[in-house]
């Protein structure tokens, strides 16, 4: 009889089928993993609490064959098959998509302790993992879906999307973020544009990275367990193979150039390119290719990637030789590993603590700095925060915050709570707006504006020293529609060539952070009435054509990566 | 022969298409050069054969003879004009009568360059595998038509129609342009090509289209090899009608109860791909077109077809190593407005460079710029989407810092529009 507990394990392809075991028995064979979920009774699909697959073609009109149900205590009915198993039967790659979306929904919901909801009004997440013939996979919130293609390769093998880790969290990352920040689907700077693409990238390839499987797979492109050696194993590996260049031009590279070339038509090469692009303050600050969304993520992407390489490093510098200039393999991976889900965990508790509308990338660093250290203020370890501030900075991205740690400013102290109830400030959006509106003029709300507190969350969450930290965040958002020729009334610059009667709609506001005692701890703001930023940020989006472009076409996005000349028309557009 | 005494440009009234006649009068004679001549859309107001009046304008109008055609691209706005019709009497037929002595036409079109390995000197495998594609894309338009029928009211099928319309092979047209070349002289261009003009005092270079192996030598970062990325595309586009991706055991008989509305939501799919690969093709051909510039004392005249902006990028990276392509590109005087005005031909980099740009208002000595637009607004593209052509951003840009002659602004009565310029 099978004990019921609250997990269950699902085997899953560790990155894609083109990632294969290098050398041991298994060599040659796909790299699987083994995944916990939270435990749940599936109907056919699989079709849980949260997420329901469909298994349907659109291209071909065609349904395939379901999922069977699975009670919670069940075994995984894929444990032991073959490669040419879950290559062929769609079942398995129903359950592959099922277990890392439902996965990576748990990990955010632990990093910040509540349950989220999805960006559109439903409680089940749609995946379709063959949804479409064509190189793409895509969030499309108005289907409340993830859609994965599959298409045919160069030497006509099927390729599949759904069968890929980092394409499947990369696209959940977009809805989880849509659910947790509405208003960074909507045009803004260049930032906000690249941040969607770059963090769910960055969370992608850490969730990739934190399977132990992957870690020795980077491992072994650095430094090869040859066959010879596999069959007297000594468990050592040279700590110089190890070193951050190593693990970055052949351990990273390696994994890089592995990973399906065509599969890169649907990813970018995420991977790739934060490996190849070196730290410099240049590309973020003067590069007219890097104000191009999709160049520019990739900084994000290459900032908190290099961070991961570093802190990597320098712990196995910390390792025992156990032989003078060795470490132990397993040692070194199981840091590797653990790092990936640490620095996964602090980018996603971040979130929380960043800007409710107009997120720049030295508001994120500020975010995640502020962030971790409230949750695990001891980094005496990893040096997470000092590694991260630095890399940042090396790639020219500055801490949003003047502070000196460059940590958010404490909210103002001079605050009036008369007559807000705790309990429905954990709760009640109108309790928060009254708090917001007794205190305008302290906390620089715009009486011009339209107001609207966008939701009130309240989170639990265990810290270091074992005790559960709660606090509620809470979004404000202001918006001012005007036309062109008025936004001189408030100092705002028109950007040139802007038609006078053109319609503006300048967007702000403030992430709110409360303690326990229902005390403001942090105000997160950028007004809506702020002129230097909105005078630029109007001219960027009338330079770049995106001025009144709904909300973020994720499908589109995703394709212009796969764009033949790498590169799109944005800045030369009219 | 010295050089010319006076230049003419006429853009003729082809509603949504292009159709110009570039006129160099010598003291003595004059030589006459066609870029393109197509229509997808008259306004309403036009005479049913109104590309008939157009032919019969232009023999009129260059005295029965051409010194040279030049079709930018493929696209039937731009070709149609050339079909000479089943019994030979449309307007290609008069066209033809005009017997020039050289056809220009891009690398892309030259009917040999798939076959022949060693094919025009810059012409690589990237661009073979380009042209296959090409070829494999029109393979999925009749799909396309198969969708349209069955549904004209959907907005999306809607704009798959015109493209649709625009991409499918005029192939009548085509082949006259081979016939015309084969009577005359042949020249298949691209990025620093001979144009094969002879027009005595004028500098005419080739700006466009660039060969696929020359644009690559510009993107620094790649996702996929081009070769691969070409046949991927086309594959799949060629099997848009799809075969289920697993063995028939595996199929069912139904989608399950509880997901079909998901699936009537989702029936936008397989048109949504279909215009995905449509979109793809229009813009793949219009970058396929020639860019021509010619200098004639102090004018320069730039017509770049359709070409957008991913052609352009290769011309713009070389102004910095070659400061003679940038002074040409900033001393245009006559630019014809690329693609009808649409948001993605005019790159904003190019716009900045023209120098000659408000002088008009200024006064300053006897140059200004002069802008042609052959256009007609709400055949293509959406204001709700900013995609509108002509883009009304531009379109305020050229009133207010050219000299803009547009098609649009034609009464009915009138055929063309005419201006001399004099070097």
């Amino acid at each position: 009889m099978t004990k019921e507990t609250d997990v269950r394990t699902l085997r899953i392809i560790a990155q894609d089928p083109s990632v294969k075991h290098l050398s041991g028995e298994n060599a040659g064979r796909i790299l699987t993993a083994h995944v916990q979920i939270p435990a749940e009774d599936l109907r056919p699909g699989p079709w849980g609490y949260r997420v329901q697959v469909i298994d349907f073609d659109a291209s071909s009109q065609t349904a395939f064959k379901s999922y069977r149900s699975l009670s919670a205590t069940a075994g995984d009915r894929y444990r032991n098959s073959s490669d040419s198993l879950i290559l062929k039967d769609p079942r398995f790659h129903c359950q592959n998509v099922y277990a890392l979306v439902m996965h990576t929904l748990a990990r955010f919901e632990r990093a910040l302790g509540r349950r989220l909801r999805w960006g559109f009004g439903s409680h089940h997440l749609i995946v379709l993992p063959h949804a479409f013939r064509g190189a793409n996979a895509y969030y499309s919130p108005r289907d409340h879906a993830l859609l994965f293609g599959y298409f045919t390769g160069a030497t006509g093998e099927q390729i599949y999307t759904c069968l890929s880790h980092d394409v499947i969290v990369h696209e959940t990352t977009h809805a989880l973020l849509h659910g947790l920040r509405e208003r960074f689907n909507y045009p803004s700077s260049p930032d906000q544009a690249a941040f969607h693409e770059g963090f769910a990238d960055v969370v992608a390839l850490l969730s990739v990275f934190s399977l132990p499987a992957v870690a020795a797979a980077i491992l072994n492109h650095a430094s090869p367990i040859s066959n010879q050696d596999a069959e007297n194993d000594t468990g050592l590996i040279q700590e110089r193979a190890v070193s951050v260049k190593a693990l970055r031009s052949s351990g990273l590279l390696g994994l890089a150039s592995e990973l399906g070339g065509e599969l890169a038509a649907v990813r970018g090469n995420a991977l790739r390119r934060s490996v190849e692009l070196r730290p410099s303050p240049t590309y973020y600050t003067d590069s007219p290719e890097f104000r191009q969304p999709h160049r520019r993520g990739e900084i994000f992407v290459a900032a908190v990637m290099n961070t991961f390489l570093e802190i990597w490093a320098g712990r196995i510098e910390t390792l025992r030789e156990v032989r003078s200039g060795f470490v132990s393999r397993e040692h070194v991976i199981e840091e590797g590993a653990e790092i990936a889900e640490i620095l996964l965990t602090a980018i996603i508790r971040a979130i929380d603590y960043t800007p409710q509308t107009h997120i720049q990338f030295g508001d994120f660093l500020s975010a995640v700095l502020t962030s971790d250290r409230e949750a695990r203020p001891r980094d005496e370890k990893y040096q997470l925060r000092e590694h991260l501030h630095r890399t940042f900075v090396s790639y020219g991205i500055h801490p949003a915050s003047k502070s000196e740690n460059g940590e958010w400013e404490p909210a103002p102290s001079e605050l009036s709570y008369r007559n807000v109830h705790l309990d429905s400030m954990r709760s009640a959006p109108d309790e928060v707006f009254r708090f917001i509106w007794q205190n305008a003029g302290a906390l620089n709300v715009n009486g011009e504006a339209y107001s609207r507190v966008l939701s009130v969350r309240p989170t639990r969450r265990i810290s270091q020293d074992g005790f559960a930290l709660e606090e509620t965040v809470a979004e404000h958002h202001q918006t001012i529609i005007l036309k062109a020729r008025e936004l001189k009334r408030l100092g705002i610059e028109k950007p040139t060539g802007m038609p006078s009667n053109f319609e503006v709609r300048l967007r702000g506001g403030a992430t709110l952070i409360f303690d326990e005692f229902g005390r403001l701890k942090y105000h997160i703001h950028n007004d809506v009435g702020d002129a230097t930023r909105q005078s630029r940020r109007l001219q960027d989006l009338w330079n770049l054509g995106m001025f009144n472009s709904q909300a973020r076409d994720f499908s589109r996005m995703h394709r212009s990566r796969f764009s033949m000349f790498g590169q799109d028309g944005r800045g030369e557009e009219w | 022969m010295a050089a010319p005494t006076e230049i003419i440009v006429r853009s003729y009234q082809v509603g949504f298409g292009d159709c110009f006649l570039l006129s160099f009068v010598y003291r003595t004679t004059s030589r006459h050069v066609l870029i393109d001549f197509g229509s997808t859309g008259l306004p309403a107001t036009a005479a049913k054969d109104q590309l008939m009046r157009v032919a019969r304008a232009i023999r009129d109008d260059c005295g029965g003879k051409l010194h040279a055609l030049i079709a930018t691209h493929r696209h039937a706005d731009h070709i149609n004009g050339f079909d000479p019709g089943e019994h030979n009497d449309g307007s290609g037929a008069i066209i033809a009568s005009l017997e020039p002595d050289l056809v220009i036409q891009p690398w892309t079109e030259d009917p040999k360059a798939p076959k022949n390995a060693k094919g025009p000197t810059a012409v690589g495998a990237h661009s073979k595998a380009f042209l296959r594609a090409i070829n494999e894309f029109e393979q999925a338009l009749p799909a396309a038509s198969a969708l349209m029928r069955e549904n004209r009211d959907s907005p999306l099928l809607n704009q798959l129609a015109f493209l649709g319309e625009a991409n499918i092979s005029n192939h009548r047209a085509v082949k006259q342009l081979i016939k015309m070349g084969k009577r005359g002289k042949a020249q298949f261009v691209h990025y620093g090509s001979a144009s094969g003009l002879n027009l005595p005092g004028v500098r005419v270079s080739v700006l466009g289209p660039p060969t696929i192996e020359q644009s690559l030598s510009i993107t620094r970062q790649r996702s996929v090899d081009p070769e691969e990325f070409w046949s991927l595309v086309a594959g799949n586009a060629a099997t848009a009608s799809s075969v289920p991706p697993f063995s028939p055991r595996y199929r069912a008989a139904r989608a399950p109860g509880p997901a079909r509305w998901i699936i009537e939501r989702l029936s936008y799919l397989p048109a949504e791909q279909l215009l995905e690969i449509v979109r793809i093709l229009d813009g793949v051909l219009n970058n396929t077109s020639v860019i021509l510039l010619f200098e004639v004392g102090k004018q320069v005249f730039l017509f770049p077809g359709d070409a957008q902006v991913e052609s352009w990028k290769y011309v713009l990276s070389k102004t910095s190593a070659n400061p003679s392509i940038r002074k040409r590109l900033e001393d245009v005087t006559v630019y014809k407005v690329g693609h009808h005005g649409s948001l993605n031909a005019t790159p904003k980099t190019l716009w900045r460079m023209m120098r000659y740009r408000g002088a008009q208002r200024k006064g300053k000595g006897e140059l200004a710029l002069h802008s042609f637009l052959s256009t007609m607004e709400g055949k293509h593209g959406s204001t709700d989407n900013n995609t509108e052509v002509p883009r009304r951003t531009l379109l305020a840009a050229l009133k207010l810092e050219t000299i803009l002659h547009s098609t649009e602004s034609l009464p009915p009565s009138k055929l063309k529009v005419e201006h001399v310029f004099v070097p």
